[in-house]
């Protein structure tokens, strides 16, 4: 018998012919004993498995069983919460050594400016009728404040000066 | 408890995988006859049911939308498996092997058996199929599915799949044979 013809046997059996061609497929196998020995054969094998798959049962305990599961959705819903916030990948990516960089650079300059800076400070402040100059010598570890008052009573009487020396306590020298 | 877990209830979840997992497992195992591959392919199944909880629509039973998916799975692995694999062996059996030449003769071969001891015997000479044989034969006698359903999934023509469910018939009714003059 040809292969396609074994085919549509097979096909006849499992109802995927149409209704015209089954028909005449029918009455064929009806008449070729061998064409019918086949249909037989695949009949039987068709009807003795059915509902016959083996019942599989699983080995393991059902936590074990869902532990895995459940580790496996929360590992992939993390994955896919940072998949969702390109930005936070991008800020890992260029960001963060970008910012290490940055506060590298901050560093030195830091260290720079501290080695740089002058060994003297002088801040001026003024307020109504009083002004205040402070100078800071860091090498001498000495602070010098001047105060004058200019308060129109001041104005009459001769200014006021006061040098304090601060940084050594116990020392505090008024000059007027 | 399909729609608490289609809300996100992962306890839900939980108690259907728990109630199901049997049944998953067993198609998985039908169709790559290894115990450990069918657990983990059982297990994914679950995850990716899961992730698509929001498309399940409930046209069919959800037992019948997971045990899809994990047919899905195990094709795909079957896939990669074969890639990985010498094919000679399997490309004599896709001409039909012996069984091509071999004339009808074992109208019933499972003629007198028990329920019990048909279904081991079942089981063994599915073992003993190559994956696509068991494959197609799977989805057609325990699935259920159309030759055109099959061809779908199984990414090639109706043809390929009638000649496969053909041989892989012809070779369970020798193997049942066999089995049945061993006994």
């Amino acid at each position: 018998m040809k292969h396609e013809l074994e085919l549509k046997v097979q096909a006849w059996l499992d109802g995927e012919l149409p209704d015209h061609e089954a028909r005449r497929m029918g009455e064929w196998i009806a008449r070729d004993s061998e064409a019918a020995a086949l249909a037989a054969e695949l009949g039987c094998v068709r009807q003795a498995m059915f509902g016959q798959e083996a019942a599989g049962t699983v080995g393991e305990s059902r936590e074990f069983y869902w532990s895995k599961i459940q580790g496996q959705i929360q590992r992939e819903a993390g994955v896919r919460r940072t998949e969702g916030r390109p930005w936070a990948a991008r800020w890992r990516k260029y960001m963060a050594p970008l910012a290490g960089v940055a506060a590298l650079a901050c560093v030195l300059v830091m260290a720079v400016m501290r080695s740089e800076s002058p060994t003297f400070d002088e801040i001026s402040s003024t307020g109504e009728g009083m002004e205040a100059v402070t100078f800071h010598d860091q090498s001498a570890q000495m602070t010098v404040v001047w105060l004058q008052d200019n308060s129109p009573v001041a104005a009459i009487q001769p200014a006021q000066k006061n040098i304090r020396f601060e940084d050594e306590p116990g020392t505090v020298i008024d000059l007027q | 408890m399909v729609r608490m877990a289609q809300k996100g209830d992962l306890t839900s979840f939980e108690e259907l995988v728990a109630r199901h997992r049997d049944k998953i497992y067993a198609r998985a195992y039908s169709m790559m006859r290894h115990e450990e591959e069918a657990l983990d392919l059982s297990q994914d199944a679950w995850v990716k049911g899961w992730q698509r909880l929001g498309q399940f629509q409930g046209d069919s039973s959800f037992i019948t939308w997971m045990t899809r998916i994990v047919i899905n799975l195990c094709l795909d692995q079957l896939r990669k498996q074969k890639r990985q694999r010498a094919e000679s062996i399997e490309a004599m059996e896709e001409d039909g092997g012996v069984e091509r030449q071999m004339p009808a003769d074992n109208p019933n071969p499972t003629a007198g058996l028990e329920r019990v001891e048909l279904r081991e015997r079942i089981d063994r000479a599915l073992a003993q199929l190559s994956h696509e044989h068991r494959t197609v034969l799977v989805l057609h006698e325990f699935e259920e599915l159309e030759y055109k359903e099959i061809a779908a999934r199984m990414k090639c023509s109706i043809g390929t799949v009638m000649s496969r469910l053909f041989y892989a018939r012809r070779r369970m009714a020798s193997l049942l044979a066999g089995l049945r003059r061993e006994g």
